[in-house]
């Protein structure tokens, strides 16, 4: 690559922490903030580093509400929908390329148009058909739901990493006398892994992320997901901010972490549709 | 394996994908549509045809909230994109900490919005908000705004939470069509005395326009169906400023309980995210093997 003046370099690295800054300030403040005394919340000026920072609200949050419960909540549902939508998603993108090549390009359509629907039009019947098979503050009402918005994409994804598996591999398998089944579990999913992990990766921070399908599904408190139960918090009469802040560390976190050990897989999976097109 | 054997393998994988999208995906569209025909009071719908869009097009509040969302789409993806694609212009000239500096981009964009949209209200808290503070420190105000109040300063403050999320991925995208740029072509360039917007101009440009039109129309796509940071900070308000088609829709079925005529609002959202689409399906052109060009 070209070389460039140190001038130069020191101006790229300005403008980049710059944008870094503001990009992760407000994550600066919830942490801070959270980490602050009830006191010291409506101090003014705001602290930026407090002197008594501490883990009381976050004692509270467990102790006095049920985040606990949220986030046992979001688990249950992000871990259910991931587990379906990657089974889901992975027989039909290994059918799809390994019996009807053809068929692959319009499925692909069809799964495309699905994922442009608007979600707040399609909760309306979704909630509807929920109410009638009484499952209205169940988790599984939520893991169908998250696993159909991941499934297109999911598909989508692994369709190309199993066409990237060239056929002599399952062929080879099934001279050796392997079935089918054998052929797709044995063979193909184990050399298709870095594809599932992506699309795990990808469907849990869906399942984990969303909030209005939980809003509109669950109405029972001891239901909600972390992200329905903080924005809960928001309407109360007098906000705790240090409290609220707590809970955000705690809906935050899990999916930073994962992300982050995760990052090749995921960026590399979502770019690769559109940059490759 | 014969051809019939085959072909009945090959359904029995495809399947249970394709019937679970049929019953969660196509029979609730399919229910949408239905519902909008109707009027729903309770559990009784009366079929009373194109009613409900009958009845929207001679709404004012239907095409208020198709305006704000123009405008809440318009200016959310116009700065998505550029500052996206800046950034990913500087990080892509860095040579150390590349891979350090994608995962703090980031980290807006992998967090749940409603939970982004939270911290934000606190940022923007009118008395005790820290963005205030600065302000004021700055010389930029001298009495504390009530930013989702307004109904000026409300759009304003969720568009701008929408582009803090929205820019990293937009980046992401952009900094993935950079690296596939042959260098070759800077040197190349570089060679003929080319400096950096003369580069830009035309290297970088002609390799990344349909990179870029792909993303604007995906981003588009995206941001016009965008619900969560509304909902969280603002539910549409002040006065309905902020409350573009998804709120809309919510709003009318959810506090308004009248399911009907959000159903029709919902379909008329979504005749205007498939145009798009179709636009989206052109340019990206999914079924043939084309690098970015």
């Amino acid at each position: 690559m070209k070389r460039h003046s140190p001038g130069r370099v020191a101006a790229l690295w300005t403008i980049a922490l710059v944008a870094a800054a503001v990009m992760l300030f407000p994550f600066y403040w919830m942490l801070n903030t959270s980490l602050k005394p009830a006191s010291e919340i409506f101090a003014s000026p705001p602290t930026f580093v407090s002197a008594q920072w501490s883990l009381d609200a976050y004692r509270t949050i467990f102790e006095t509400r049920a985040i606990g419960r949220y986030f046992v909540n979001s688990l249950i549902v992000a871990v259910g929908s991931t587990a379906l939508s990657v089974v889901l998603a992975s027989l039909a993108a290994y059918g799809l390329t390994r019996f009807f090549p053809r068929g692959a390009t319009p499925f692909v359509m069809f799964l495309l148009f699905t994922k442009m629907l608007p979600e707040t039009l399609l909760i309306i019947p979704y909630f509807r058909l929920m109410s009638d098979v009484g499952l209205l503050d169940t988790h599984l009402a939520l893991i169908l739901a998250y696993s159909s918005f991941a499934l297109p994409f999911s598909v989508w994804m692994l369709i190309g990493f199993f066409r990237s598996i060239p056929r002599e591999i399952d062929e080879a398998a099934q001279m050796d006398g392997a079935s089918v089944l054998q052929t797709f579990g044995r063979v193909i999913l184990p050399l298709a892994r870095p594809g599932l992990v992506a699309v795990a990766l990808f469907t849990f921070l869906i399942a984990w992320n969303s909030y209005v399908w939980a809003l509109v599904l669950t109405t029972d408190s001891s239901m909600f997901v972390l992200s329905v139960g903080i924005a809960n918090m928001v309407g109360e009469y007098r906000v705790q901010w240090n409290e609220l802040m707590a809970a955000a560390v705690i809906a935050a976190v899990p999916v930073m972490v994962l992300y982050s050990l995760l990052e090749r897989h995921l960026v590399s999976a979502i770019t690769a549709g559109a940059v490759k097109g | 394996m014969n051809a019939r054997l085959r072909r009945k393998a090959g359904l029995a994988f495809v399947a249970p994908a394709a019937l679970f999208l049929a019953a969660i995906v196509v029979f609730p569209l399919g229910h949408a549509f239905w519902t909008s025909l109707h009027r729903v009071r309770g559990l009784n719908a009366t079929f009373i045809g194109i009613g409900n869009y009958a009845r929207l097009a001679d709404d004012a509040t239907f095409w208020h909230s198709l305006g704000v969302s123009f405008a809440f789409t318009a200016s959310a993806v116009a700065l998505h994109l550029s500052i996206g694609l800046a950034l990913a212009l500087v990080v892509n000239e860095l040579r150390t900490a590349r891979t350090a500096l994608r995962i703090v981009f980031l980290t807006p964009w992998m967090v749940a919005p409603a939970v982004g949209a939270t911290i934000w209200l606190w940022l923007l808290e009118p008395q005790f908000g820290v963005i205030n503070y600065l302000l004021r420190v700055a010389g930029a105000i001298t009495a504390p705004v009530a930013w989702l109040g307004e109904p000026g300063t409300a759009l304003a403050s969720v568009i701008a939470v929408d582009v803090w999320r929205g820019v990293p991925f937009v980046m992401l995208l952009m900094l993935a069509g950079l690296q596939t740029i042959p260098l070759d072509q800077y040197e190349a360039a570089s060679i003929d005395g080319a400096g950096a917007w003369t580069r830009f101009r035309f290297v970088t440009w002609p390799n990344l326009r349909y990179l870029v039109i792909v993303a604007t129309t995906l981003d588009v796509i995206n941001t016009i169906r965008h619900y969560d940071i509304i909902g969280v900070m603002t539910g549409g308000g002040p006065a309905g400023a902020t409350e573009v088609l998804p709120a809309l829709i919510y709003n009318t079925a959810f506090r308004g309980n009248r399911l009907g005529e959000a159903a029709a609002i919902g379909v008329a959202l979504l005749g205007i995210v498939l145009v798009l689409a179709v636009v989206y399906v052109r340019t990206a052109r999914l079924d043939d093997d084309r690098t970015v060009r």
